[in-house]
């Protein structure tokens, strides 16, 4: 089976005046399908950043990145925007929703956006995700209504709206009390079983990596370890 | 248009301050618009007094110098001279009135014989600019007739109106006899049929009007017309008119701007003051529109962050932005249009004791729809700013604010 995410020797380093800061060194992450993926270390430690280079929010200073078998290094800004919006999907601490709008619309956003608008098979499938996430009493609510929690499962629908093959979660518990972080990583693990999404997600939580099937650690810019949990590990 | 559903949202998930923005876009265009019918409506009473009692343009013969004939005698050199009175002919004016009846842009024509005169009454004695006219076409260029005062505008074969200071001058009143005297040296008693009073103390003081029948003995002029006289449907194009009677007929023909030169002078700097108001006003406007719109796009970095982490493009985040600006822009500018227009409605209703109007302000003349096109437009133009700025935000930068 191939991997969705194949990084190789991934570095990146910030000019910062005459100083030059490498905050990764020579990375190497693979992923296959259906897992989920703890990223581990210290505030620091190149974590966000590996995120945010794998999700094509940041381009590297050096190493080499697939992703579900497709090379995304020569890809142009618009190329690597378009292939966010149809193969990932995020999700951040801050969920960001757009208060304006109700639950599902904020769902169908990534796909209404290049589309043109919410089409009805968009609105089904963003009421599905809903349902999934366990809003279906909330779909018509606005963004502005809901609790801290309940944004945050909208933000997981979302991410999933467009099928992504990789699912890339920044501290997504990181602003929820633990009862809806809780929630909210059973939901997450769920979906990954059911779905066969693919979750890398970044965290400095013992607690959240020990829910996942992988632990990755990083320190100073390089994978300290890699650890995986044996099948029904993971925590329960 | 999925942008237009998000800027149309954006707007209205602040209703104050969409509201605040299009009351101040509205209050720029109601001042636009203000001004405009202010400076048109000035600029239309000051033509309206000039031209409502002369002629738009006036034909005439082309004024001939005096030349040098040639001599068989080398030392001899002989200068044509011609009556002055005979200069100031044109001889075959019924060929130019037809052509002025066919042009759709006449609206009055009046074959005149103007001349000075003389009339004396007993030991007081006057001069007038008189103006022979066809009895039939007295009103043509001035509205005479309407403002006789004593007697009727009946000028018959011996029949003379004068105004009403004139008669004052010369103790005159309708139906008494007056020596009329031309600078041609011919006599004649005529008979004072009406007293006129327009108000202009030019009009009430130096003018009389005759037949141009009773005229032609009086100036030696048997067949022509020494002037023809011509109103306008537009006063304004008056210029264009006379450049074209002057090609077609070989005449001289002024229009009524270059008579009032001065005036003219006076409209243009009017207006050029108006176009400076009217830039600073919607120069406010568009910073206004342009400040509001920065501001939401930085109150929504975490939103935009979000969408260009999902991929959703530039041009789309920018068209957001762009379309709030246009929305703004056409909202403001038909509510700015209607408050102006109803503003200046209700100005011209206002009048002075004497009945005029308290200002000179012309409703119609608005500049509506040029406003509104200048303020949607600038309204687009003032949001690129803003949209190029949201557009260019950094995903990454954006979210972890």
């Amino acid at each position: 089976m191939s991997a969705v995410l194949e990084a190789r020797a991934i570095g990146m380093s910030f000019r910062n005046g005459d100083e030059l800061t490498q905050v990764l060194k020579g990375v190497d992450l693979t992923l296959g399908p259906g897992e989920l993926a703890a990223l581990l270390g210290a505030s620091g430690s190149g974590k966000s950043t590996l995120l945010s280079i794998v999700g094509l929010l940041l381009r590297p200073t050096a190493g080499t990145i697939a992703i579900a078998g497709e090379c995304v290094d020569g890809m142009s800004d618009a190329q690597r925007a378009s292939f966010r919006n149809q193969r990932l999907g995020f999700i951040f601490q801050f969920h960001h929703l757009l208060p304006d709008f109700t639950a599902t619309e904020n769902v169908a956003f990534p796909a209404a956006a290049p589309a043109g608008g919410i089409s009805v098979a968009m609105r089904q499938r963003a009421r599905e995700l809903l349902a999934r996430v366990g809003l279906s009493d909330r779909m018509d609510f606005p963004a502005s209504r809901l609790s801290g929690g309940q944004k945050q499962r909208v933000a997981i629908a979302r991410a999933l709206m467009n099928n992504p093959e990789l699912v890339l979660a920044d501290e997504p518990t990181g602003s929820l009390d633990r009862v809806a972080a809780d929630q909210v990583l059973d939901l997450m693990r769920e979906i990954n079983r059911e779905e066969k999404a693919t979750f890398l997600i970044c965290t400095h939580d013992e607690h959240v990596a020990a829910r996942c099937t992988r632990r990755i650690s990083l320190s100073d810019g390089r994978i300290e370890s890699v650890i995986s949990a044996s099948a029904g590990d993971g925590g329960s | 248009m999925f942008a237009f559903t998000v800027a149309r949202r954006y707007l209205f998930s602040n209703p104050s301050q969409t509201a605040l923005l299009i009351v101040g876009v509205a209050l720029g265009v109601t001042a636009f618009v203000f001004i405009t019918a202010l400076i048109q409506g000035l600029a239309l009473r000051l033509t309206d007094d000039v031209t409502a009692n002369s002629a738009h343009v006036s034909l005439e013969p082309v004024t001939r110098v005096a030349r040098v004939l040639p001599s068989p005698d080398a030392d001899v050199e002989s200068v044509a001279i011609v009556s002055t009175f005979q200069r100031r002919q044109i001889r075959a004016w019924a060929p130019t009135v037809d052509l002025l009846r066919s042009q759709p842009s006449v609206s009055a024509i009046s074959p005149q014989i103007s001349g000075s005169a003389f009339l004396v009454k007993g030991e007081a004695v006057a001069p007038v600019a008189v103006t022979a006219i066809d009895p039939a076409g007295l009103d043509a260029i001035s509205p005479i007739s309407t403002e006789i005062v004593s007697g009727d505008a009946n000028l018959g074969a011996d029949g003379i109106l004068i105004g009403v200071r004139l008669a004052e001058n010369l103790g005159l009143s309708a139906g008494q006899p007056v020596l009329f005297r031309t600078d041609r040296g011919v006599d004649r008693l005529l008979i004072v049929r009406g007293i006129f009073q327009t108000g202009l103390q030019s009009l009430d003081e130096r003018v009389a009007y005759l037949s141009i029948e009773t005229a032609r003995p009086l100036f030696l002029l048997p067949e022509g017309v020494t002037n023809i006289e011509v109103k306008l449907v537009d006063p304004a194009r008056a210029r264009d008119v006379a450049a074209f009677l002057a090609d077609a007929t070989g005449l001289r023909a002024t229009s009524w701007q270059e008579k009032n030169a001065n005036l003219e002078g006076a409209l243009v700097a009017q207006a050029q003051t108006g176009t400076l108001i009217q830039i600073f006003s919607l120069i406010s406007v568009l910073i206004g529109i342009a400040s509001a719109l920065s501001l939401s796009a930085n109150r929504r970095r975490g939103e935009i962050g979000i969408m260009r982490a999902f991929g959703v493009s530039k041009r789309f985040i920018g068209g957001v932005f762009v379309l709030q600006g246009l929305l703004i822009g056409v909202v403001g500018a038909g509510i700015g249009c209607i408050s102006g227009y109803a503003l200046c409605a209700w100005l011209a209703t206002l009048s002075k004791p004497d009945g005029t109007m308290a200002l000179p302000i012309a409703p119609a003349e608005g500049g509506y729809v040029t406003v509104f096109a200048l303020t949607t437009l600038g309204a687009v133009l003032a949001s690129v700013i803003p949209a190029r700025s949201a557009a260019g935000l950094d995903p990454l930068e954006a979210i972890q604010q």
